[in-house]
């Protein structure tokens, strides 16, 4: 009878503490999904309890739809009234009378033309007539009917950064046809602003995910955070990457927003030059390293690659001064610079087997 | 616990090694127990979120249809033996019903104008977040 005591007594204490090995083993990883930007925020923070974090990302969220409110390029916030934007977006219409903005949409517009000039005009916010032609200015996303007159003028016009003329805190621009869209642009100023302000609040681990553009801090426990590059044709991630301190990462795909006609793909990537859909590519991913705009450049620098030709793309992208990148042709082929490459670790089977993909490094 | 068994130490040394053995075979069928019927880390389920909360996690090993209620109406995701789909939605455009099953891991598939996501959980994570 005793014996059995033991055993009972043995076996009760072997299971106790199985479960609090288990209990204790649950990480303190705070994570929480929200839609904001028109998009998917996806925030994880670790090492921090459950309440402050909380906090933390509501505080966050709570700015990105500030922020959304005073950028958005098309849709009037409450009482239809414009945003910050739209009314800046009216003033510039209406001909070359200076309009007031604040401080941080004129260091926005300036760090905007700044990038637009070193893109050679391959990122260019400026041609938001033109996405709106092409129907990419709505909540879904529908065939349009392709006014080719109408695309060659918005071409003509020659909408640039640089007819926008800042002067303190006015702005206006020499050039009527100038319809900013920055949206190539906000959600990577989002990330950063995110990042700085979770850093300010000592937030030792963190990450933020905007539609798909993700800025790191500090790591996952005791190993780096790890993000999946998805597939631009499959439900599914087709490489992997450590995402170190401070590094961000961005994708650029014509498989998020697009419409189908005729059987031809329409995405809402155009390129300025032609005033069309990029047709070539189907997804360019780049890889920021720790620097304190690595946010917007994770949004903007896979623009001006994706628009690129494809023997152009290289040249692009170190115009930019991007190391590290991959392209996803038509085809499903893949470039990867030599920099990336070190860093993926392929899922896809196809890539690890060598069908159907062409994997093709880059210098 | 600790005290009763402290008090009946030395009933330990007439412990025979079939005595041991049923103790330890006892503890590794428990602890196997623990792992797999109360907890379901290691079957692979699908989590639904609807806007900002997790909705509800279904185990993947069955065939079965749920309709959830987005922000702008009723979805149903289709569960067939080790996968998940969007099979209906009301949205325009259809992409999350485009993209088809999901098996492993770490995939997701988002309705951003219904605002519902699926992501497959497992045991491990393959990613911590996903970049597109």
């Amino acid at each position: 009878m005793r014996k059995w005591l033991i055993r009972l007594a043995v076996i009760a204490l072997i299971a106790v503490g199985v479960f609090s090995f288990r209990t204790l083993k649950q990480e303190p990883l705070y994570h929480t999904q929200s839609y904001v930007f028109g998009t998917l925020v996806d925030i994880s923070i670790y090492g921090e309890t459950e309440a402050r974090a909380k906090l933390l990302t509501d505080h966050i969220l709570h700015d990105f739809q500030a922020l959304h409110d005073q950028l958005h390029a098309w849709k009037p916030v409450g009482n239809n009234q414009p945003g910050e934007l739209g009314a800046l977006n009216a003033a510039f219409a209406n001909g070359s009378t200076p309009i007031t903005i604040s401080p941080k949409l004129a260091a926005i517009l300036t760090d905007a033309t700044d990038l637009s000039l070193k893109s050679q005009g391959l990122f260019n916010p400026a041609i938001g007539h033109l996405i709106g032609t092409w129907g990419f200015q709505r909540d879904e996303f529908t065939a349009v009917t392709i006014d080719d007159a109408k695309i060659k003028a918005l071409v003509k016009a020659n909408p640039r950064m640089a007819d926008i003329v800042l002067k303190g805190n006015s702005a206006y621009s020499t050039n009527t046809s100038v319809k900013l869209d920055l949206g190539g642009y906000a959600k990577g100023y989002a990330l950063d602003m995110a990042a700085s302000y979770l850093r300010k609040q000592q937030v030792k681990n963190a990450l933020v995910n905007i539609g798909g553009n993700i800025i790191a801090i500090g790591q996952h426990g005791d190993k780096p955070w790890r993000v999946g590059i998805q597939h631009p044709r499959k439900p599914a991630a087709i490489a992997t990457l450590a995402l170190a301190d401070g590094w961000a990462i961005g994708t650029s795909g014509d498989y998020q927003r697009y419409f189908m006609l005729d059987g031809k793909r329409y995405c809402h990537i155009i390129d300025p030059r032609s005033g069309y859909p990029v047709q070539h590519t189907q997804a360019v991913t780049v890889l920021i390293p720790p620097q304190n705009n690595a946010g917007v450049l994770s949004d903007v620098a896979s623009k001006p690659i994706f628009i690129a030709a494809p023997e152009d793309k290289a040249s692009t992208a170190a115009m930019l001064g991007i190391q590290y990148f991959m392209v996803m042709d038509q085809q499903s082929n893949i470039a990867v610079s030599k920099a990336l490459a070190q860093k993926l670790d392929w899922l896809d089977p196809e890539v690890n087997n060598n069908r159907h993909v062409k994997l093709v490094t880059l210098p | 616990m600790l005290s009763s068994s402290h008090s009946h130490k030395p009933a330990f040394r007439h412990l025979l090694a079939g005595d041991w053995l049923t103790i330890i075979l006892s503890a590794i069928i428990i602890t196997y127990l623990f792992q797999t019927l109360w907890s379901h880390e290691h079957a692979a389920k699908v989590q639904i979120r609807i806007g900002d909360k997790v909705h509800a996690a279904y185990d993947l090993n069955q065939q079965r249809d749920i309709t959830v209620r987005g922000s702008i109406g009723d979805a149903v995701i289709h569960i067939s033996q080790g996968k998940v789909r969007f099979a209906k939605s009301p949205c325009h455009n259809q992409y999350c019903v485009h993209q088809g099953w999901l098996t492993h891991n770490g995939q997701v598939a988002i309705c951003l104008p219904n605002q519902i996501s699926l992501e497959l959980i497992g045991a491990q994570k393959p990613y911590d977040s996903l970049n597109y």
